[in-house]
């Protein structure tokens, strides 16, 4: 562990569309913070618009997506596309909850880098989400990264 | 859960009344001593100490009349007879004897076609009553073609845009429904005034027809999420609804309280008991402020009540809840009447414990909590879900199965062939009690925050279940509670091979030309005055439910009448803190 790790990993989440759905994404929560995560919550009914112009408005370094209803194959790829539009490409997309195998390719293709479906354990979420931070702060290391000034919160 | 760690079974030694040197304390410490220690000694416990699945609370390897005492049961007190305060052993003086309780099952998909047909279907199964849900759109109170709605119409429930709508879903024979639940609770003045103007054009006798109204907005905020507006407008939303049922269809149901949706947030029966009862006392507090009487408003509250794989914590869970709300009925309120103090139940398996993989398993797990129910006491009704829920909207096989696991519980077990057969168990007198005590303690510490709207508003209900809900997941994460085929039994791959049923994605495409149609055949400048009038009924106090009515006469659209609420309440945005995060 560097000294840069000690920045927890911020991530938001949020669920899109009228799913409410919301014990899979509280116990997700709950979850990344136990393993030390800093999570913020974006609400429940969430459009992509909203969900992109939180992410960068709080600087986080992931957004989590909980879906256990339809419209992840039209909503997922159009946020995909406002984020790298909107300068939040280096932002991690994942997303959790009912996903069909048929639709996968197609979101892996618009840009979220990893699907949770039902019943994963939420242990494997958090060493997903640790190495994938590790090793990115490893990536900024020989760079003269400055430490991350993030905006005060709550 | 601080003060249910306190509440573990007293040992037979402290119990009072029962000190240690009576014969039964005597002979039960020489039974742990000879002949279970030794055995426990070569074979030791599987778990130490088991606990309940819920509550988690430890259970003791042997209850006596021991435990009866700790608690301080008394039979007069807390059982009584059945039909008689408290309603312990069951609210009808004759168990099921007389009469089982109607059977029923959850239906909702597609257009009004699409739903009438398939509760025709039901029907022909032997189902006498219906519970109709909507789809997304029109339960957060959305016209299928806004855009926030794309791919939601009629999936996961019945669209509804407007009054037509509602009559081709309506298309029934009436003369073999005797009962339809309906579910949308945020939306609830304009749900009802579609259905009073449905049932009117199909010419159905208004006052021999029972429809229930869930109008349950205060569980929605809790833990349901499908909320339009700021809590304290939803209550009155939700009083208004109430208020014209009572004076208008006095033979109908103007609330249910469906406990069942805090079941699967992972509230205990506990946080069910208590959250579910306070939440009931807001709606009574608001109609006793409209001017009603305790005895007359009391019995039209009605609950919805699942049990879940634990049998004992689901059986006692019943017991309690009709003790629970005659003793607050009697107690609190000055209810006068059996009727005010006798709870009314529709009772359900819960789907929470049914399971993705290996879903023919899900048919022994119904069979198992009908059973449950069955033994805690029925009430009135009794829905099953289906073993197929998990993995899609249920096909028809799985309607006939649903349907005929009630029946072999009614008529092939036995269980109700007396009343209230568990009455007396040492185990089941004691739990009972212990979680009616503990609930009763949580209902003080909510009328301490100010009772359940203001419990709401903190997030206080919320947050509690959060906890619950990651407690449970890393119990079965960490294989400390087994769940067949999710962490013991597991089938490595697995083929699912369970018909699937696939709506149509024409639905959604021809119920937005449907609402088009609509909207251009129709009297814009009436439509506009009459939403004006809701607005004002919304701003000025008056009851929202008529000038809904007259506006989805004239064709208004479900949309467009919650929007005209909205642009007065405005709309309910939670932080992290209000959705339990």
């Amino acid at each position: 562990m560097t000294a840069k790790s000690s920045r927890p990993l911020r991530i938001l989440l949020a669920k899109l569309g009228l799913d409410t759905h919301t014990v899979g994404i509280t116990v997700v929560a709950h979850a990344l913070r136990e393993a030390g995560m800093e999570v913020i919550f974006a609400g429940l009914k969430q459009t992509p618009e909203m969900v992109v112009s939180a992410a960068i408005q709080e600087d986080v370094d992931v957004i989590g997506i909980s879906s256990l209803s339809a419209g992840h194959t039209r909503s997922l790829p159009r946020l995909a596309r406002l984020l790298r539009e909107q300068g939040g490409a280096d932002k991690l997309l994942i997303v959790g909850g009912v996903i069909p195998e048929e639709d996968q390719p197609l979101l892996e293709a618009a840009g979220v880098a990893r699907i949770f479906t039902m019943g994963t354990d939420t242990r494997e979420i958090a060493r997903y989400l640790n190495d994938w931070w590790l090793a990115r702060l490893a990536r900024a290391e020989p760079a003269t990264r400055t430490e991350p000034s993030a905006p005060p919160r709550q | 859960m601080s003060t249910i760690s306190k509440l573990v079974t007293p040992t037979p030694e402290t119990a009072p009344g029962d000190g240690a040197t009576s014969p039964l304390a005597q002979a039960r410490a020489s039974w742990e001593r000879e002949t279970r220690a030794p055995y426990v000694a070569a074979n030791p416990d599987r778990e130490t100490p088991p606990r309940s699945q819920a509550l988690r609370w430890p259970v003791e390897p042997l209850y006596t009349p021991a435990d009866l005492d700790a608690v301080g049961f008394d039979y007069l007190k807390d059982l009584g007879f059945p039909g008689q305060y408290p309603f312990t052993r069951g609210t009808n003086p004759n168990g099921h004897r007389s009469k089982l309780w109607t059977m029923t099952q959850v239906t909702g998909f597609g257009r009004g076609e699409d739903w009438s047909k398939r509760a025709r279907f039901m029907l022909e199964q032997g189902l006498q009553g219906l519970i109709l849900e909507y789809d997304l759109p029109t339960t957060n109170g959305y016209d299928s073609d806004d855009p926030l709605v794309e791919g939601e119409v009629g999936r996961a429930g019945l669209a509804i845009d407007s009054l037509q709508d509602l009559k081709r879903a309506l298309d029934l024979p009436f003369e073999r429904l005797r009962y339809l639940m309906s579910v949308c609770n945020a939306p609830q003045p304009v749900n009802l005034a579609m259905l009073i103007a449905a049932l009117e054009d199909k010419g159905v006798d208004l006052s021999k027809f029972g429809l229930t109204i869930v109008n349950g907005i205060l569980i929605e905020y809790t833990c349901v999420g499908r909320y339009i507006y700021p809590p304290v407008h939803g209550l009155r939303v939700a009083t208004d609804c109430m208020e014209y049922i009572i004076r208008h269809h006095p033979n109908w149901a103007p609330i249910s309280i469906i406990s069942a949706q805090l079941q699967p947030a992972k509230a205990t029966p506990v946080q069910e008991l208590a959250f579910s009862l306070t939440i009931a006392m807001a709606y009574i507090d608001a109609l006793l402020a409209r001017g009603f009487g305790i005895d007359e408003v009391a019995p039209y509250f009605h609950f919805v009540i699942n049990v879940d794989m634990d049998f004992f914590e689901g059986i006692c869970k019943l017991r309690a809840f009709r003790k629970m709300w005659a003793r607050l009925m009697k107690e609190r309120y000055g209810a006068t009447t059996p009727e005010a103090m006798r709870i009314r139940t529709l009772t359900s398996p819960t789907t929470t414990a049914l399971t993705l993989q290996q879903p023919l398993n899900n048919i022994g797990r119904l069979a198992i909590m009908a059973t449950a129910c069955a033994l805690g006491g029925a009430g009135e009704t009794m829905s099953t879900p289906l073993h197929d829920e998990a993995h899609s909207l249920p096909a028809e096989q799985a309607i006939r199965v649903g349907a005929a696991i009630q029946h072999l519980v009614a008529h092939e077990t036995g269980v109700v062939d007396t009343i209230d057969p568990l009455a007396g168990s040492y185990y089941v007198e004691s739990l009972t009690r212990r979680i009616e005590d503990a609930a009763t303690e949580e209902i003080a510490r909510i009328d301490k925050l100010g009772g359940a709207l203001k419990a709401i508003e903190t997030g206080y209900f919320q947050r509690a279940l959060g906890r619950e809900q990651y407690e449970r997941n890393r119990e079965i994460e960490q294989g400390r509670r087994k769940w067949v085929g999710v962490n013991h039994l597991v089938l490595p791959d697995e083929k699912r091979e369970i018909k699937i049923f696939r709506l149509d994605e024409r639905v959604e495409i021809e119920q937005i030309a449907r609402l088009r149609e609509l909207r251009a055949h129709r009297d814009e400048a009436q439509v506009a005055r009459l939403l004006e009038a809701v607005r004002e009924a919304a701003r000025g106090g008056a009851n929202l439910v008529p000038p809904c009515m007259a506006a989805v006469r004239a064709d208004a659209t479900h949309g467009e009448l919650c929007n005209a609420m909205r642009d007065v309440f405005g709309v309910h945005k939670p932080d992290s803190q209000l959705a339990g995060m």
